[in-house]
C-alpha cells in the first residue's frame, strides 16, 4: 500500500481523506469566497489580492502579486534543495456584470467559474493551512501561485511569464483545476487558437462577410488533417452581421487546430492562411487570421513514474483515470522542461456556463491525491 | 443634532475595517474568558443557509476561533435548511423543543427569544440567514465593540454608509419600513434614536446580562421593542453600531412590509405607553385590514398579525436554573 510521511507516522493514502475530513469547511469557504470576486481574463488582481491575503496569513515567504495578476508565496522546506509548484488559473469565463452569487446546497455548491477554476485555486489558498495542521513538513520548497491572463486570450501569459522570470530550479508542477475528478494530464497538445476574421468595403462590394466565412469553413475542413488522424481541427464559436436585411460587412470564427506535432500544426495553420489569401482577392474583400493561443506538444511518458505514482495513488482513492492525457496548461511547464501533471478535483457539471456547480461529496478524496502526489514528490517519485 | 448624539456617532459609531486584526480580538476575548455563541434564525433558507454556516465555520471557528458555537434556530422549515446547516457543522435546534413546556409560536422573535436559553454565550451575535454576500465581518464587526468596551452592551449594524459628493450628501437609508414609519416615529418620541441609522437590520450582537433581562415580541416587533427598551433602562451609551459595507438580501414585496409595519407600531405603542410617553390608547386591534376590488364589489381581507411577547428570559425558572440566575 502507498504511504505518505505525516510529520512522524506513515499513513497509508486509502485513510487520507478521512484525515483530511477536517479542513473541508476551509476549503468551500475559500472557494466560496473566491468564486464570488468575478475574475475575467486580465481582471483577476480582486483574486490574486484574496490569495495574497490567504498567503500572508499562512506565513509564507516572498508574497507578491505580479503585473500578470500571478499571486505567488513559498512555503519553505526543511531542505529547500529544490522547488515543487503547484498552481491553478485564476480567471474565468464571465464578465463582471454577470451575477457571480453562489448557493450552498447539501451535495453541491452552485455559482459560475466554481469548478473553472474557482475550487482549484481555493485548494491553492488552503494547501499551506491543510500541511501545517496535518503536521507535513515538505523538505522541497512548495511554491503555490495563481494565475492570471490563462484563458482564450490569455494565452497562458501568466504562468509563462512566472516560468520565464523565476530563476531557481522547479522539479515538478501540479496543475490543478475544480474538475473533473479522475483527471490525469501529463502531456501537451501542440495547438493554434485562432480568429479568421472576414471583413467586407460596403463601398466597393456586395458580398456577404457570412457568405465568404462560410466559404471559407467549407475549404477549410477539406484540409487533410494530418496522416492517421493526429490533427484536428475545432471550429469552436461563429459570429457576424447586425441584421438580416443587410449582407453582413463582417463575420468572425473562432476555431482550434490541434496535433501531435508542432510541426504538422504550424503546416496546417500555413494552409489556412493560404486559403485566407485567396478569399482576400477580390476588390473590398479582407480575410485574415488573428492567432490567440499557441501551445507546444510534449510532457510526460504514459510510463513515466510520476504517472505511474499518480495512477497508483488514484487507483488506492477508487479514482478511475479519466482518457484525456492532454492539458494546455502543462505547455508552459513543458516549455521549461519542466514534468508537471494536472488533476481535477472533484465532479462538476455545466462548466462554464451560468448554472455550473461542483459536487462537495468527492472533494476531499480529490484534495486526498493531490497531498498525496506531492508527498510522493517530495520523497523522490520521479528522480 | 444634540451634543449627546454628535458624542455618540463619533465614539459608538464604528467600521468593519478597524476590527481587521481578529488574533487581537481573539487575544482580548481569551483574556475576558468571554464565550461567543452565533444565532441563525431561519424559516426556509435552503438558499442561503448553507454558505453562511460554511463561512462562519471556516472563518471564525476553524481559521480563527472566535466563535464558540454556531446554531440555527429554526421555526419548522419545510425545505431542506436543517439538513444543509447541519451538514457544514452548525447545531440545529427546533424553536418547538427549547423550552417546550413555554410552547411554541412561528416568528423570528420566538427564535431569537429561545436562543437565549439555548447558546451558551456570554454574547449572543444574531445574524440573518438570508444574507448572500456573507462574510466573516458580519459577525467580528458586531461582536468586537463588545470585547474591547466594557460599556456597550448592544452592537447593531447598518450598512451602505452616506455618500457624500458635489456637495450633496446621499443619507445613509435604511429599508422602506425604516424609512416610512420607524424613523418617523423615532423622530417624533425618541430623537436620539435615530441616530441609530438602520434600526431594523436583523444583525446584531448582545450581551447575555441584556439579553436575558428583555421581553421579546415574537414577530416583527421584536427589533423596535429592543431599541425601546435598552434605551429606557441603559440610555444611549449601552448601544453602538458598525458598518458593515454591503449587505445582499431578499427583496420583500410590498404586502409583506404592511404586516411587519403593523406588528412593530404595535410593539411601539406598547411600550409608548407603558413608559408614559402617550394618554389613553384605545384597544389595539391584531387585524391589519385591506380592500381589494372584485368587479364593483369590495373585498375585506383580514390578516392577523398576532404579537405575543415572550416574558424577559430571567422570569422563566428554567433558565435561571441552567444560568445559575
Amino acid at each position: 500500500m502507498v504511504e505518505v510521511r505525516l510529520g512522524k507516522k506513515m499513513v497509508p493514502v486509502r485513510r487520507l481523506p478521512e484525515k483530511l475530513a477536517p479542513f473541508r469547511e476551509l476549503l468551500l469557504a475559500n472557494a466560496i469566497m473566491l468564486s464570488e470576486i468575478p475574475s475575467p481574463t486580465f481582471g483577476e488582481h480582486d483574486r490574486a489580492r484574496f490569495l495574497e491575503q490567504r498567503f500572508t496569513e499562512c506565513g509564507l515567504q516572498h508574497c507578491a502579486i505580479d503585473e500578470k495578476n500571478n499571486c505567488f508565496g513559498i512555503l519553505p522546506g526543511s531542505e529547500g534543495k529544490k522547488t515543487i509548484m503547484v498552481s491553478a488559473h485564476l480567471d474565468t469565463p464571465f464578465a463582471p456584470t454577470q451575477d457571480h452569487t453562489s448557493r450552498v446546497g447539501v451535495g453541491t455548491i452552485h455559482c459560475p467559474g466554481i469548478a473553472d477554476n474557482s475550487l482549484g485555486s481555493a485548494l491553492v489558498a488552503t494547501l499551506p493551512i491543510i500541511l501545517e495542521r496535518m503536521g507535513i513538513r515538505l523538505c522541497n520548497d512548495l511554491l503555490l501561485i495563481g494565475c492570471g491572463g490563462s484563458l482564450d486570450y490569455g494565452n497562458l501569459g501568466g504562468i509563462r511569464t512566472f516560468l520565464n522570470e523565476f530563476d531557481s530550479p522547479i522539479c515538478f508542477g501540479l496543475a490543478l483545476e475544480g474538475a473533473s475528478q479522475g483527471r490525469l494530464q501529463f502531456c501537451s497538445v501542440a495547438s493554434m487558437g485562432g480568429v479568421i476574421s472576414c471583413h467586407v468595403d460596403r463601398k466597393v462590394s456586395s458580398l456577404s462577410a457570412i457568405a465568404i466565412l462560410n466559404q471559407i469553413i467549407t475549404r477549410i475542413q477539406e484540409l487533410p488533417c494530418g496522416h492517421g488522424g493526429e490533427l484536428s481541427l475545432v471550429l469552436g464559436a461563429i459570429s457576424g452581421g447586425v441584421s438580416y436585411k443587410l449582407p453582413a460587412r463582417q463575420a468572425q470564427l473562432k476555431l482550434q487546430v490541434r496535433g501531435d506535432s508542432d510541426g504538422e500544426v504550424k503546416d496546417l495553420v500555413k494552409k489556412i492562411e493560404n486559403i485566407l489569401n485567396e478569399f482576400a482577392r477580390p476588390l473590398g474583400v479582407s480575410a485574415y487570421l488573428e492567432v490567440i493561443a499557441r501551445t507546444r506538444a510534449g510532457g510526460l511518458d504514459f510510463s513515466h513514474p510520476l504517472v505511474k505514482y499518480a495512477r497508483k495513488v488514484m487507483g488506492i482513492l477508487e479514482l478511475s483515470p479519466l482518457d484525456d492525457y492532454y492539458s494546455s496548461t502543462i505547455s508552459s511547464y513543458v516549455e521549461h522542461d519542466i514534468p508537471a501533471l494536472c488533476l481535477g478535483i472533484t465532479k462538476a457539471d455545466n462548466i462554464n456556463y451560468q448554472d455550473e456547480y461542483v459536487e462537495i461529496g468527492p472533494i476531499m478524496k480529490g484534495v486526498a491525491q493531490v497531498i498525496a502526489m506531492l508527498m510522493g514528490v517530495d520523497g523522490g517519485v520521479g528522480e | 443634532m444634540s451634543n449627546l448624539v454628535k458624542k455618540w456617532l463619533r465614539e459608538n459609531t464604528f467600521h468593519h475595517s478597524q476590527f481587521w486584526d481578529i488574533l487581537q480580538l481573539i487575544e482580548e476575548k481569551q483574556k475576558q474568558n468571554l464565550r461567543i455563541s452565533l444565532c441563525l434564525p431561519t424559516y426556509n433558507e435552503e438558499a442561503t443557509i448553507g454558505k453562511e454556516v460554511v463561512i462562519f465555520k471556516s472563518e471564525l471557528q476553524d481559521r480563527y476561533p472566535l466563535l464558540d458555537e454556531i446554531a440555527v434556530i429554526d421555526s419548522g422549515s419545510t425545505d431542506s435548511t436543517c439538513e444543509v446547516a447541519a451538514s457544514f457543522g452548525a447545531a440545529v435546534y427546533q424553536s418547538a423543543d427549547i423550552l417546550p413546556e413555554m410552547g411554541f409560536n412561528r416568528g423570528k422573535g420566538e427564535n431569537l427569544w429561545k436562543a437565549i436559553h439555548q447558546l451558551t454565550g456570554d454574547i449572543i451575535v444574531y445574524v440573518d440567514a438570508d444574507i448572500k454576500n456573507i462574510h466573516s465581518r458580519f459577525v467580528y464587526g458586531l461582536v468586537a465593540p463588545l470585547i474591547y468596551r466594557s460599556e456597550i452592551k448592544y452592537v447593531k449594524a447598518f450598512y451602505d454608509r452616506p455618500l457624500v459628493s458635489r456637495d450633496k450628501v446621499r443619507p445613509s437609508g435604511g429599508g422602506r419600513v425604516t424609512e416610512i414609519l420607524v424613523r418617523p416615529l423615532f423622530s417624533l418620541f425618541y430623537p436620539e434614536l435615530t441616530a441609530i441609522i438602520q434600526p431594523l437590520s436583523g444583525e446584531y450582537a448582545v450581551r447575555r446580562e441584556i439579553l436575558e433581562q428583555l421581553s421579546f415580541p415574537v414577530g416583527y416587533g421584536v427589533e423596535t421593542a429592543h431599541l425601546l427598551d435598552i434605551y429606557a433602562k441603559w440610555g444611549m451609551g449601552a448601544f453602538a453600531q458598525t458598518d458593515l459595507d454591503k449587505r445582499v438580501h431578499r427583496h420583500q414585496q410590498t404586502r409583506d412590509l404592511g404586516k411587519m409595519s403593523f406588528g412593530i407600531l404595535r410593539a411601539f405603542f406598547k411600550r409608548l405607553k407603558a413608559q408614559g410617553a402617550i394618554g389613553d390608547l384605545p384597544e389595539l386591534s391584531p387585524y391589519l385590514m385591506r380592500y381589494q376590488a372584485l368587479g364593483n364589489e369590495y373585498e375585506t381581507e383580514l390578516i392577523e398579525i398576532f404579537e405575543k411577547e415572550r416574558p424577559a428570559m430571567l422570569e422563566v425558572e428554567a433558565y435561571r436554573k441552567k444560568f445559575g440566575r
